[in-house]
């Protein structure tokens, strides 16, 4: 029987101190999949390593593998790992990806990471047919939970909020002028979000020249004095205050004349500086919008709400999805020994019928073809209360039973949880035992064919 | 058969606003989707039964086309305004993605349509005069595409004011994930008011044309073409002051706003005109 297994940390499991000594570089990868494809009983295997996660997904013949999955985790990893079998592993597996277990629940990143993951074990020869398909859903669950719930909407940390803002402002901030008044360490990060974000040109304006020059180099920006300014506030379409400053260096009166000069266009004013450089009154004027601190921090408070709010509807979402991938699987399981009882009882029917043909003496072809039918006639029906049951169990325990009772060994079991067995090939079970297979279920279909 | 066509367009008005309205609430791509479709399907219908329309009109011109037949009823201008609303709202969600928009146009397409459509009216002809003049076909299809052009300025302006409002006072509403930048909605207004005052321009010229040709007045002194001459002076005050002063935002929207109005009172002003007054009130009223 095969078991999903997962084994790892995480950053509920331990910090980053711990995090970083145990994070598995990318170019060590396909050497440390090999490694673990090549444990006892490891069909499959995954590594996923990120800043917030080092866990192993496997697909092994028993749980006991878990043991020598821990191990190569390393030392230090292995003292905190946790280990999540069948079920449970599956359901990590799914919030992982979708990103409920994620440090900032909603972020996009974890995904891709999740695909790349993916990629690196098939390139490395480590992946399998299970968890492609425990992937596959696990990827659709957390499109699901993208697009029906607003978990991944709205930016968390302040800086990103100003960001947005300035987008719902402006629009695309490619081809945009921004312009840092200070060296705050938030207004860089900001300034830095602008700057990815397609802001094209950025403007560093200190009371030191060598330190504007310094921090232009380290944004990849341009060093400008800050006497100008008022000139500077009619070019930028951003600006960023973060300055020591005890008094406002934006006044109402200087962004009134700038809003002329620039014929009105709009600026969107970030003040990240602690006494504020900007007055408050700027923010009347017209198409001037000025978002302090508390302003910023109050947005990310409530898309943080939000999304807490969307958490459960995500959790459902998941748990739907799940459901659907075992029935899927359940599904896969039962398919193998309907087609074999049916193989099986088709030809037991064909050769009694040969055999009484042999017994009966000539017959003409409409005689000959009616005895067939009727021999396939009662082979339909006598399967067919079997196969209803089983369709509509969708496998499960009563397909493995199916298997047990017609002696039908070569096929699939169903497993506990997680994910549905790999068909094993043929060559598996030693041919002696196929055979006594087939005997049994001859005798067995033998018995039933004469009532 | 064109009133069968209308009222499949309606049924597929009212889905493309329960769409819209329902993404508001509940913001799944796949409703913005079926919404649009919608739209184009009852756009599709609608502008088949102007079609079928113009068939069944049997030569007589514009007067026979849809406009003054036994088809229909009533209210066929504003049901021609609604169509090139909606074509017009279409273009632009293709090109800018105003979902957001859409969930006031289909809405209010509905609103115009229902009573255009199904309030029974009777019908009487154009005067004979007008029956095939080409200034009153430029006139009414300026008129329309001017008014479609300024409904959606109008839509774009509340959505701008909306919108401009929770960025001030830094309170974002249910909808504010919903609504577009500023720049996007004042840029796709400001377009939209041009192009409504140049069509607007030319309906009024053209109106005064066919007015000289049915009462012999070039600029007859009554409410409806007081209301367009004043929304035209505005739209040119607000074309000039974005040009020369560079007016945007706020400003803009609001007179954008005052303009829509003053637009609504000519259309007042159609609908209060005596029977023979002009031959648009002809088309609107029925009656006779």
């Amino acid at each position: 029987m095969a078991v999903l297994l997962c084994v790892g940390l995480s950053h509920k499991q331990v910090p980053i101190a711990i995090r970083e000594q145990v994070a598995v570089a990318a170019d060590q990868l396909p050497e440390r999949l090999r490694r673990l494809k090549a444990l006892p009983g490891i069909r499959e295997a995954m590594l996923l390593s990120t800043c917030n996660r080092l866990e192993i997904f496997a697909v092994a013949d028993q749980r006991g593998a878990a043991d020598d999955l821990i191990r190569e985790l390393g030392p230090l990893a292995a003292e905190h790992a946790v280990a999540r079998f069948e079920d449970e592993a599956l359901l990590h597996l799914f919030r992982v990806t979708a990103s409920l277990d994620s440090m900032v629940v909603g972020e996009a990143q974890i995904q891709g990471q999740v695909k790349d993951a993916h990629a690196r074990a098939q390139e490395a020869g480590a992946g399998g047919p299970l968890l492609v398909r425990a992937l596959g859903a696990a990827l659709s669950a957390a499109k699901r939970v993208r697009t029906e719930t607003a978990i991944a909407r709205g930016a968390l940390s302040v800086s990103s909020v100003a960001v947005r803002l300035a987008r719902k402002v402006l629009g695309e901030l490619t081809g945009r002028t921004a312009l840092l008044v200070g060296a705050g360490d938030m207004a860089q990060l900001a300034a830095r979000e602008l700057h990815a974000g397609g802001v094209t040109r950025l403007l560093v304006a200190n009371r030191s020249g060598p330190a504007a020059e310094v921090l232009a180099r380290e944004v990849g920006g341009i060093a400008v004095s800050l006497a100008e300014l008022p000139a500077l506030l009619e070019r930028a379409d951003v600006v960023l205050c973060s300055t020591g400053s005890s008094q406002a260096i934006v006044t109402r009166e200087l962004m009134v004349r700038a809003v002329k000069a620039r014929r009105f266009r709009p600026l969107f004013v970030i003040d990240l500086a602690l006494p504020r450089n900007v007055e408050p009154a700027v923010n009347e004027l017209e198409n001037v919008y000025v978002y302090d601190m508390d302003d910023l921090e109050r947005f990310a408070a409530q898309n943080r709400e939000l999304r807490a709010q969307e958490l459960q509807r995500a959790e459902e979402i998941v748990r739907e999805e799940l459901a659907a991938h075992r029935r899927a699987a359940q599904e896969r399981a039962a398919v193998p020994v309907l087609a074999r009882l049916r193989a099986q009882a088709q030809a037991l029917a064909d050769a009694e019928l040969e055999r009484t043909l042999g017994a009966l003496g000539p017959l003409d072809e409409r005689q000959r073809k009616s005895l067939r039918a009727m021999a396939s006639a009662i082979v339909n029906k006598l399967l067919h209360g079997p196969t209803e049951r089983l369709r509509g169990e969708q496998g499960g325990p009563l397909a493995d039973a199916a298997a047990e009772l017609f002696g039908i060994r070569d096929v699939p079991q169903t497993p506990a949880a997680g994910p549905e067995s790999e068909p094993p090939s043929a060559g598996r079970e030693p041919p002696a035992d196929r055979e006594k297979g087939a005997e049994r279920g001859a005798d067995v279909l033998s018995l039933l064919g004469r009532k | 058969m064109a009133t069968l066509l209308v009222h499949i367009a309606l049924l597929a008005y009212a889905a493309a606003a329960a769409a819209y309205l329902t993404w508001l609430v509940r913001p799944r791509d796949r409703l913005v989707s079926a919404g649009r479709l919608l739209l184009l399907a009852g756009l599709v219908l609608h502008a088949a039964s102007f079609v079928v329309a113009l068939g069944l009109s049997h030569g007589e011109g514009l007067a026979g086309a849809g406009f003054g037949s036994e088809q229909w009823r009533g209210g066929q201008l504003f049901s021609l305004l609604a169509a090139v609303t909606v074509a017009g709202y279409l273009a632009l969600d293709l090109r800018y993605r105003l979902p957001v928009a859409g969930a006031f146009v289909a809405p209010v397409t509905l609103a115009v349509m229902v009573p255009a459509h199904l309030v029974h009216s009777g019908t009487r002809p154009i005067a004979p005069v007008l029956s095939h003049s080409a200034a009153l076909a430029v006139h009414v299809g300026a008129a329309t595409a001017g008014t479609a052009a300024l409904s959606l300025a109008f839509a774009l302006s509340l959505l701008y004011l909306a919108s401009e409002k929770q960025l001030k006072a830094k309170h974002p509403g249910r909808l504010f994930s919903r609504l577009p930048s500023l720049e996007l909605i004042d840029r796709v207004g400001w377009h939209l008011s041009v192009w409504g005052f140049v069509f607007l321009s030319v309906a009024i010229a053209t109106g005064s044309l066919v007015s000289r040709e049915s009462t012999g007045a070039a600029l007859p002194l009554a409410p409806k073409e007081g209301f367009a001459v004043l929304a035209w002076a505005l739209l040119a005050a607000l074309i000039q002051a974005r040009l020369v002063a560079g007016w945007r935002g706020r400003r803009v929207a609001l007179l954008v706003v005052a303009g829509f109005l003053l637009l609504v009172g000519t259309y007042a002003g159609l609908l209060a005109a005596p029977p023979h007054g002009s031959a648009a009130a002809a088309l609107l009223r029925g009656g006779g």
